[in-house]
């Protein structure tokens, strides 16, 4: 029996299985590894190719009582037109800007785009919004918002936020009432009161320690409270600051464990009842109200001359909407709108950025929103720092963020997490 | 048979379609190339285009306002900055550390697993449906809830105190030793799964006589384990080895979950790095050169290691 042989017969069949499998080993690697590190991840909705009467609307809000807002916005806009839909999809918040130059990129994306206030510049540079001057020139209402909260790049605006967001010192009634401690008024007076409280067997205070923008937001307060700005970012006023913090966590004030906390996490420990003191915004006042099984008040926080950023999620109109003149109308009728602005206050605590819905009674008659109305007008900064140049936003909340993070964390000294984070910021500032 | 082979060749060559019988096999070879053709096509688009963007990118500045754009050539600029900044030594470090621990522990679990359920039965069944489950839980709801667990007031925290092995909760994620070892660990446990199922099926594949041949040569269970089972499952364990290694250095979605990277940066791999820079920051250039770096890395792992061990194999 002859069998015609192949030209690429080997010498040694075992030879070429081990050959075949070494390449197939290697190729496996190789192709696993490249679709690993370049593989993009899942797409959201976009836009809604072309009906005239459906908006996607991208946001990264995951607390029920954020969400209600764009839910119960989602419904009065519908109610108002009817036969049109809006489609609300969440975005983790890390991923948002991510999803959405990657859009871009295939000339597709939202209809509104809710984001983060400080990443206007980076999307607006990056093609992902539209340029709301021809809309915004003309809006009947434009005069009722600050120029604060009007985002402006190149001097195109890109978005506008229908409300103001900013951190206050939320405390246990409770607590400090069996404690014999009245609210905190000065640093001082937080220390001697968490000194008490962790005495009593309770927790002091809870915040985020994440390394990333979240950390840097929370951590702020506290670092220009120690002396630090970025218009002019001192090591030794760093130091004394990252110090304060790690001396809060070796005394038992602050968890080590806030360094894996987002903002969320540190409310719900609050809000279980054991901790004194929180370090959380306005927006939390809806998750206080159906969580909190005790009473409980809001405070500036105690920062002296330190500062307070002013932020809050601002809304703008994608760059490849099919509908942008619907996208415009429901920003109108929503969260440009002072009944609207009203919702998100009762809703979810938001500060109204219009002049008539913050003269609204229901908002000067809140007793937990009058405590950050104070502050705005005694700490309140703006969110980023003007010191910090538009292209590098992201890269100073980062390097902030793990500065904060490595203090809390005990990764670090306060003098060599400053030294470093000085040295990063010294590069990272000039414009 | 070579009657009939002479009877087909006379045939296809009466129908005028081959006009000698060396031409056969060739045509037979381009046929089976068009069955290729997909697969080719779907690895060409999802996989060396993507590659060849990622190296592309690496030597280009590309930023989020450049990205949709032209990029502009800068050559090594985005490695050497990545070395001057300072991150890409100590994420190398905890890089090498984290591939080695995931490795060392995947493999000897996922060995241990299959020899203990290399016996068909009702637990050994439901225990492979369980480690199925573990194995095809998303990493990112994995990840959530061992964070859970391994939190302060997580489950494995109160046994420790309930059992008194300690006074205060162990800081399994927040501590800068701590974390990266967790992190490693469980994503040891994800994938001791698949290497058990694996293992055991190589493990199946061991005629049943060969155990016999041991047991009546008077081997004990250690002894067949060690001159029976471990060298027939040499070959297999090459290749879970190199998926392993991989799977290791690529991991991003525990450390996302669980630590971010934190405290500070004591947890940053090589891969998270490569996020930071890419999706944090919006330096894709920089994120790019991490993510090539990371390749190269791997590839070299793959080749030595499956060059030593065809080596011991031809000894």
């Amino acid at each position: 029996m002859k069998f015609p042989s192949l030209p690429s017969t080997p010498k040694t069949p075992g030879a070429k299985r081990r050959g075949t499998r070494t390449i197939a080993a290697v190729g496996a690697a190789a192709v696993v590894s490249a679709l690993a590190l370049t593989g993009c991840g899942s797409g959201a909705g976009s836009s809604s190719g072309g009906s005239s009467k459906e908006i996607t609307v991208w946001h990264y809000f995951s607390d029920p009582n954020q969400v209600k807002v764009m839910t119960d916005y989602a419904d009065t806009f519908q109610k108002n037109n009817p036969g049109t839909k809006v489609n609300n999809v969440y975005v983790p918040y890390d991923q948002l800007d991510s999803k959405l130059i990657a859009s871009a990129g295939a000339k597709s994306g939202p209809d509104v785009v809710v984001y983060n206030g400080a990443d206007a510049s980076n999307l607006a540079l990056a093609n992902t919004l539209a340029p709301l001057d021809d809309k915004w020139g003309t809006f009947a209402d434009k005069s009722q918002f600050p120029e604060s909260v009007v985002h402006k790049v190149n001097g195109k605006t890109y978005g506008v936020q229908g409300y103001v967001n900013l951190l206050g010192l939320w405390y246990n009634k409770d607590i400090l009432t069996s404690l014999g401690v009245q609210p905190p008024k000065t640093l001082s007076e937080l220390e001697d009161a968490m000194g008490k409280a962790v005495a009593a067997g309770k927790q002091g205070m809870t915040l985020s320690g994440l390394p990333q923008s979240q950390g840097e937001w929370q951590a702020f307060p506290w670092l220009s409270s120690a002396g630090f700005s970025y218009g002019s970012p001192d090591a030794g006023a760093l130091e004394k600051g990252l110090g304060m913090a790690q001396d809060w966590v070796k005394k038992g004030y602050v968890s080590k464990e806030a360094v894996t906390w987002d903002q969320t996490v540190p409310f719900q420990k609050f809000a279980a009842g054991n901790v004194a003191f929180a370090e959380n915004g306005n927006w939390q006042m809806g998750t206080a109200k159906s969580t909190a099984k005790f009473s409980y008040g809001v405070v500036p926080l105690p920062v002296g001359s330190g500062k307070v950023y002013l932020g809050g999620e601002a809304e703008g109109i994608g760059a490849f909407s099919k509908n942008p003149d619907l996208a415009w109308k429901y920003l109108q009728q929503t969260y440009f709108d002072k009944a609207g602005q009203l919702t998100a206050m009762k809703d979810a605590g938001s500060i109204p950025s219009r002049k008539d819905s913050a003269a609204d009674p229901a908002v000067t008659g809140n007793d937990l929103l009058k405590p950050f109305a104070d502050s705005i007008a005694k700490n309140g900064a703006t969110y980023p720092d003007d010191a910090v140049p538009a292209k590098n936003v992201a890269n100073v909340q980062l390097a902030v963020g793990q500065a904060w993070s490595a203090a809390l964390g005990g990764q670090s000294s306060p003098s060599d997490a400053a030294q470093a984070l000085n040295s990063k910021l010294s590069s990272l500032l000039q414009k | 048979m070579e009657t009939a082979v002479t009877s087909v060749q006379t045939r296809t060559a009466a129908g005028g379609r081959v006009a000698s019988p060396a031409r056969r096999p060739r045509r037979r070879g381009q046929g089976r190339l068009l069955y290729v053709l997909p697969a080719a096509v779907f690895l060409a688009v999802l996989s060396f285009y993507p590659l060849v963007q990622l190296v592309r990118m690496s030597v280009s500045n590309v930023t989020a306002s450049t990205l949709n754009a032209s990029w502009d050539f800068v050559g090594t600029a985005n490695f050497t900055a990545g070395l001057v900044q300072g991150d890409l030594g100590k994420a190398f470090w905890n890089t090498a550390v984290f591939v080695i621990v995931v490795t060392v522990i995947g493999l000897v679990g996922g060995l241990a697993a299959a020899i203990v359920l290399r016996h068909s039965g009702r637990i050994s069944g439901l225990l492979l449906g369980v480690m199925v489950f573990v194995w095809a839980l998303p990493p990112v709801v994995n990840g959530s809830v061992w964070k859970f667990l391994l939190g302060d007031n997580g489950l494995i925290n109160g046994i420790v105190h309930a059992t008194g092995l300690a006074g205060a909760p162990i800081p399994f994620l927040y501590d800068e030793h701590f974390a990266l070892m967790s992190v490693a660990l469980v994503n040891s446990w994800a994938i001791i799964p698949f290497n058990a199922l694996v293992f055991r099926a190589a493990v199946l594949g061991i005629p049943a006589e060969t155990f016999e041949a041991a047991q009546i040569d008077g081997a004990g269970p250690w002894q067949e384990i060690r001159h029976v089972l471990l060298p027939a499952v040499r070959p297999t364990s090459l290749v879970l080895a190199v998926l392993t290694i991989v799977y290791a250095f690529r991991s991003f979605d525990f450390i996302y979950v669980m630590t971010y990277g934190g405290p500070g940066t004591s947890t940053n791999t090589l891969p998270f790095l490569g996020y930071l820079q890419a999706f944090v920051r919006f330096d894709y250039g920089l994120g790019s050169a991490t993510a090539v770096l990371t390749v190269l890395m791997v590839l070299v792992l793959a080749v030595v290691y499956a060059r030593s061990v065809r080596k011991e194999e031809a000894e």
